[in-house]
């Protein structure tokens, strides 16, 4: 609908008078040695209290910087982040998700590292590959990694249990490998009512773009090859995941089709033995009473081992003055050193010496999930991959469904991938 | 003088809302089209001038075409079925009873309402499990099941936004019933302006109210039902909170509308440029939809 005539004038007056009451002589601040940084992040769920008080702690440990930390959920929060980028009001320390990173890189909006690196505070050595190496873009690092979320296997331990399905020692035995997998799922999978349509599932799929990495990356594929540039949707290795996916489903019948995102609550409530998904969603599952389940590693459906992950990424923006890039560093520096702390919250850690600590090994789900550290899989780091993603989404969706056949579906986000990458 | 007095007078009147009209729509109409002639993505330090390229890959883009399909599906859907609902309200309500008023008010309230707010309440009647629409109609089924058990399953429900036969009717009839209310004020407008005599001399001739409405109210009707109908193609192929809130283009693309598909070409993708042609694109074809609707369905003098 079109604003009407009223509206037009409404805004018109409010314009007025903003114009009038807002062009003060504007104060400037006082000057102080105390460097006041912006920081902001999307991690509004419990995740932001731990980020709070770590924040609060450095704060106090070092009264020359003053962090405030600003929290946008992340549904909002690349908007924010790339208009403050774009436009001016960009923070001067801010979190991005690794797969965001190329796109802010190569549009040079952020602060290269390299120096800071150099000049030592942060060893290349404590750090995990995998992550380091993805922080950096065109042979320059832009970040530091504060973490690393892989996916692993949620299971129900008392569903477990009830099905027998246990070591020498009677717990739970979680699968390792795809035919462990399927015979549990199968015994898993319980019609309790005999209505024909099981109200206990072995599996579930909920986010089905990372199921599909991961899975995708055991049978040694990938959305795109190695330099990002073709791609590789269309390939016996795409089609025999999305395959194996489509067989849970409908072949072996362990799983119900995806429907929305209501998936992950039948985990929560104790109706759905096994599930896929980050070590982000530890804290929901924590706070569920009644729910007894342990975290392991990705089993190995395919011929290697591989799992889907993300990270939470520390960067700052290209303008910033020495200062506060200075400031910005010993922050960012700190974060890092105290990533146990973070971890606590749901999140894996990627520097090897908290890695090895007893303190981390006590955090049992986080200890499991740290073990796929060597292999885990980021999405391909591509400056187009945010256009990518959805293609992919959407094969999988429609072969999950029953909408389109496998192989059509992965040709059709092939094509449409390939006309992405041939327009930049 | 006085004339020269009176103009400036309606200059001085004009002034406001023509500033507001130029700022907010002349000149984003004009940017726009500046825009679509770059390759523009927001983080880039300096858009690069490319013609008509993005207007090229726009065309040449499946889902593009793709979208306007499934746009024109859409408004063949809403614009006959809302505006003939409208109508037949408006005509319902222009016979004299008691509490036309209320009805007004009845019917116009869906329109008030934003688009967020009608999305989530369909979102609640489609559900799959817990939706009225599935419970009813399950629930019919389940007593027609006696009577012809092959044809009626003794239970029943459909995902309606899950499905992509199903997705865009589903949102059709969502727009008709939240639509018709405005365009019923026009028609009830239009009506009022027919002539009484006209109605009455046809009454006296003896012609049904069926034929009445034929002869009489259609025909003198027809500047209103165009301005009905052009407003509504425009503004229903531009249809986007709804399958924004809805679907969000699913299941398989079957909802992807033209705006929607700009929106997450430019606020999702930051492809400024790529958006803008988009945008341009629909205009034109709109643009050149209302004018054969103009020629169509113009009074004759």
């Amino acid at each position: 609908m079109r604003p009407s005539r009223r509206t037009y004038l409404l805004i018109w007056i409010t314009i007025c008078l903003a114009a009038v009451c807002g062009c003060g002589p504007r104060k400037t601040p006082a000057r102080s040695k105390v460097v006041t940084l912006q920081f902001w992040n999307g991690f509004s769920g419990p995740d932001g209290t731990t980020m709070e008080r770590i924040v609060r702690r450095f704060n106090s440990e070092h009264p020359d910087i003053k962090v405030r930390m600003q929290i946008i959920p992340w549904g909002t929060y690349y908007d924010k982040v790339t208009l403050g980028l774009a436009y001016g009001g960009a923070p001067d320390v801010f979190v991005l998700h690794c797969d965001a990173l190329p796109r802010y890189a190569d549009s040079s909006s952020l602060s290269g590292l390299d120096d800071l690196v150099a000049k030592g505070g942060l060893s290349e050595g404590d750090f995990m590959p995998r992550p380091w190496q993805a922080c950096h873009w065109k042979g320059k690092q832009y970040a530091i990694p504060l973490d690393c979320h892989p996916q692993g296997l949620y299971y129900n331990v008392d569903l477990f249990k009830k099905a027998g399905i246990v070591d020498e020692h009677g717990n739970a035995r979680p699968p390792a490998n795809l035919k462990e997998f399927l015979a549990d799922a199968k015994k898993l999978t319980v019609d309790t009512n005999g209505d024909g349509t099981p109200d206990q599932w072995g599996f579930v799929f909920t986010w089905l773009r990372t199921n599909y990495v991961t899975v995708l990356s055991q049978y040694g594929g990938s959305l795109l090859s190695k330099d990002s540039r073709e791609s590789t949707l269309n390939t016996p290795q795409a089609r025999a995941a999305l395959d194996l996916m489509t067989d849970f489903v409908g072949k072996y019948k362990i799983a119900p089709r995806p429907e929305g995102q209501d998936a992950w609550i039948g985990f929560q409530t104790g109706k759905v033995a096994m599930a896929l998904e980050g070590i982000y969603m530890l804290s929901s599952l924590e706070q569920q009473k009644n729910l007894h389940f342990a975290g392991a590693p990705c089993p190995m459906f395919g011929k290697q081992r591989g799992a889907w992950a993300n990270s939470h990424f520390l960067v700052m923006p290209a303008k910033l003055s020495a200062e506060k890039r200075r400031a910005g560093w010993t922050f960012i520096k700190y974060l890092s050193d105290n990533s146990l702390e973070w971890a606590k919250g749901g999140q894996v850690p990627v520097r090897k010496s908290i890695l090895a600590s007893p303190a981390f090994r006590q955090l049992p789900v986080q200890y499991e999930f740290s073990k796929q550290l060597p292999y885990v899989q980021y999405v391909p780091a591509s400056i187009s991959i945010n256009q990518v993603l959805p293609f992919a989404d959407a094969a999988v969706e429609a072969a999950l469904c029953g909408i389109k056949a496998a192989d059509e579906a992965l040709a059709e986000a092939d094509r449409r991938t390939r006309e992405v990458l041939a327009r930049e | 003088m006085k004339s020269r007095n009176q103009t400036l007078a309606a200059a001085f009147f004009l002034l406001p809302y023509a500033t507001v009209f130029l700022v907010f729509v002349l000149a984003p109409v004009v940017y726009g089209f500046y825009i679509s002639l770059h390759k523009w993505y927001i983080l880039a330090p300096r858009p690069e001038f490319i013609g008509l390229r993005n207007y090229r890959m726009v065309l040449g883009d499946d889902l593009f075409r793709l979208a306007m399909l499934r746009t024109a599906f859409f408004v063949v859907m809403v614009v006959p079925a809302g505006n003939a609902l409208s109508l037949l309200l408006a005509v319902g309500l222009n016979q004299n009873f008691r509490g036309t008023a209320f009805y007004k008010v009845a019917y116009y309230l869906p329109v008030v309402m934003s688009v967020s707010v009608v999305a989530i309440l369909w979102r609640w009647l489609y559900s799959t499990e817990f939706g009225l629409l599935n419970h009813y109609l399950g629930q019919a089924s389940g007593a027609m099941h006696h009577v012809l058990p092959k044809v009626f399953p003794a239970s029943w429900k459909t995902e309606w936004l899950n499905n992509p036969r199903t997705a865009m009717p589903a949102i059709a009839l969502l727009s008709v019933w939240w639509g018709a209310g405005g365009n019923m004020l026009i028609y009830l407008a239009g009506l009022k302006n027919i002539p009484r005599q006209l109605l009455e001399a046809a009454e006296i001739d003896g012609a049904s109210p069926i034929k009445r409405f034929w002869a009489v109210t259609w025909p003198l009707l027809r500047p209103t039902t165009l301005f009905c109908v052009v407003m509504s193609v425009i503004s229903s192929s531009q249809v986007f909170g709804q399958t924004y809130i809805l679907t969000g283009g699913g299941p398989y693309y079957s909802t992807l509308t033209v705006i929607l598909y700009m929106y997450q070409q430019g606020f999702g993708q930051y492809q400024l440029g790529y958006a803008a042609a988009v945008g341009y694109l629909l205009f034109a074809a709109v643009l050149v939809f209302t004018l054969i609707q103009f020629r169509l369905l113009r009074v004759k003098q």
